[in-house]
Order: structure tokens, then C-alpha cells, then sequence
């Protein structure tokens, strides 16, 4: 009787397991959005390693470095009272209005491999901007706080965010350089919730986890 | 004696054959039209009294008019059709708001100049797509 009711106990959890699987609530799917070089790359895999344990992608200082937008599926979130949210974490390439290849020919490229990054870059851009079409529910846009916020690309980007009409976090990035400026970015951007933090010693992100909590929850 | 055969037909001024005002406009008025007249006829407005329009009808010579053209506004980037223009390989425009409001997909950036778009995901239409879903899972 005891092992019946252990395998019915199993088969029982398979079973929810099953049906948990087709019949759960769509994930709320977070696209990490902004400038190439913001530190989206390192932002998710903050992210994923304090939530998950792995890693999403590899970082670098030459532009472009995520040319396809990566995901990290099943990231639970719990934040100081207990409440959790459950979302895909979604890597984009950084978004720009101009690609050229030479830029990346500064950072010692061989030409024939720069025009392909550029390349795969625009493929890039254009693969984010299609998920921020369809697939995305909430935006965590980064930015560089060394730099200026009001450039064309951020202003353009986070209109085509309002008109979605999607939940935006704006985080101001890289507060761990000594020429930061966050302060900018929340007189550029009044209307949206803004976060400084650095990805890279992880400062503040607690913070942006609250904010994930409460405005994508 | 060089001819002077076009008159302004707003204010009378004359002007040469040839002569810059005609393709820009009167330089005392602004008009912009200029009617060609024979050189015996060059003061026949003022001395029957005929403005130089009466005189164009009478002599059926045509009315030179400086048509404007459409004023070429600068096109913006964002408001071109492409969601991507190639400058050159290697070097890219990206229109954002293009790519974020259009149906197309783009989905390989070719060598020479040309992008592939994925029709099928412009031909898709979401709500069949969904009860097909929840066959399968039964």
C-alpha cells in the first residue's frame, strides 16, 4: 500500500509536471536593451549567476561583442518580502543607427573580420528590434553613466519602448568609474524609474532587483 | 545694341536673352514669368498701354514661367523606406523605428549589398498559429 502511494505520489507529481508545462502562465520575458558597451552582456550574467548559477554570454571592450540576442529561460527572482517573479532574461546586441567596421579596426581587428562583425552586428540589431516587436514584456534599458543619455539612439529607443507600451527600468550602468554621472541620466529620463548601479562589482543590483520585482511583476 | 527681348510680365523690366533673372525671378518684383518680345515691339506696353500679358495674348508668344521645383526636402533618415541602408560592406544605417514597426524580418545581411528578409515570418498571422499550439498539447 506505502509503495503504491509512493509511485501514485510520483506519478502524481509527473503528472503536474506535465500539465505545468502546457498550461503555465506565459514567463514574463525581459529584454536588456541600450547602446553597445552599456554592460548588458554583464548585466545578465550578474543576473544569471546570482539567480541561476551559469552564465549567459561573453563581455568585451570592443563594440558588438553579443551580435545575437541571448536568452536565459527560467530565472526566478525573490526579492526582500518574499515576493518572486519568474522571466526569461533576454541578452540583446547593442542598438545603434550606424554601423561601421572601422571602428573596430582600433581594437587591432584584420579587416575581412571587422566587416563581419559589422555584419552580423546590423543582423544583431535588427534580430533585437523584431523581439522587442513581438516577444518582449518588459524592458531593462542600460545605460553607460560616463556618458551622455541624450544621445539620438537612446532617445529613439526609449520611444519606441512608450509606444509599445512596455514596463522600462532605465539602469545607469559602470557607477563603479570615477567619471560617473547617474544623476544625468534621472534628469534625462524623469519619467521612467532609473537605477545606478555597476554590473561589474555588482553595487546596487539589489536595488534593481526590487525594482524588477515591483515593475515587471 | 544688345537685344533685351524678355519682359517681366508682373512689372515691365526687361531682361536679355539668356539672362539669370529669368530662370530665378525678377530682380525688382519677383515675378516669374517672362514673355519673349520682338524688338520692334519692346515698348508697345507702354505706349498703347497694355500690360505684358495682354501683349503675350495678342502676340501668342509663350509665357516663359520659372516653374519652382517641388522643393526637395531633406529627407530625414527615419523616414526613408529601408530598414537598413548599406554605405558601403561593412558600414550600415540602421533605421529603429523602422525595423520596430515593420512587418518583415530581417534575418542575414548578405556580402554583397543586399539583405535577406524572412517573408514567412511577415505572412504569419498570429492567431491561427495559437489554437494549432493547443492541438498539440492534448
Amino acid at each position: 500500500m506505502k509503495i503504491f502511494y509512493q509511485t501514485f505520489g510520483t506519478a502524481k507529481k509527473k503528472f503536474s509536471n506535465f500539465l505545468n508545462r502546457f498550461f503555465k502562465k506565459k514567463r514574463t520575458r525581459i529584454g536588456i536593451y541600450g547602446p553597445p558597451n552599456a554592460g548588458k552582456t554583464t548585466l545578465a550574467n550578474r543576473i544569471a549567476r546570482d539567480w541561476t548559477g551559469d552564465a549567459v554570454g561573453p563581455v568585451s571592450e570592443i563594440p558588438h561583442e553579443t551580435r545575437r540576442a541571448r536568452k536565459k529561460e527560467d530565472v526566478i527572482i525573490s526579492g526582500a518580502n518574499g515576493n518572486t517573479i519568474t522571466m526569461d532574461i533576454v541578452d540583446t546586441p547593442g542598438v545603434t543607427t550606424k554601423i561601421d567596421y572601422h571602428e573596430f579596426l582600433e581594437f587591432g581587428m584584420e579587416k575581412d573580420e571587422a566587416i563581419i562583425r559589422a555584419r552580423e552586428a546590423t543582423e544583431g540589431v535588427a534580430e533585437a528590434m523584431h523581439w522587442l516587436r513581438e516577444d518582449i514584456d518588459g524592458v531593462v534599458y542600460m545605460l553607460d553613466s560616463t556618458l551622455d543619455p541624450f544621445m539620438q539612439v537612446n532617445i529613439m529607443m526609449i520611444g519606441i519602448i512608450e509606444s509599445r507600451n512596455l514596463p522600462v527600468i532605465i539602469v545607469a550602468n559602470k557607477i563603479d568609474l570615477p567619471d560617473a554621472a547617474p544623476a544625468r541620466i534621472r534628469s534625462a529620463f524623469p519619467q521612467h524609474p532609473v537605477v545606478a548601479i555597476s554590473g561589474l562589482e555588482g553595487r546596487n543590483v539589489e536595488d534593481l532587483y526590487e525594482m524588477m520585482l515591483e515593475y515587471f511583476g | 545694341m544688345s537685344p533685351m527681348p524678355h519682359k517681366c510680365t508682373k512689372c515691365g523690366r526687361e531682361y536679355k536673352d539668356g539672362s539669370t533673372e529669368i530662370l530665378k525671378g525678377c530682380a525688382s518684383c519677383g515675378g516669374k514669368k517672362f514673355l519673349y518680345i520682338k524688338e520692334g515691339e519692346l515698348n508697345k506696353d507702354v505706349l498703347e498701354e497694355k500690360t505684358i500679358e495682354e501683349i503675350a495674348e495678342e502676340s501668342h508668344e509663350e509665357v516663359l514661367e520659372i516653374v519652382e521645383p517641388k522643393s526637395k526636402k531633406e529627407v530625414e533618415m527615419y523616414d526613408r523606406v529601408e530598414t537598413i541602408r548599406i554605405v558601403s560592406p561593412g558600414s550600415y544605417e540602421l533605421n529603429l523605428e523602422k525595423m520596430a514597426e515593420s512587418d518583415e524580418r530581417i534575418v542575414s545581411v548578405g556580402k554583397e549589398g543586399s539583405y535577406i528578409i524572412d517573408l514567412m515570418s511577415m505572412a504569419k498571422e498570429e492567431p491561427k498559429k495559437k489554437p494549432a499550439r493547443e492541438k498539440k498539447k492534448r
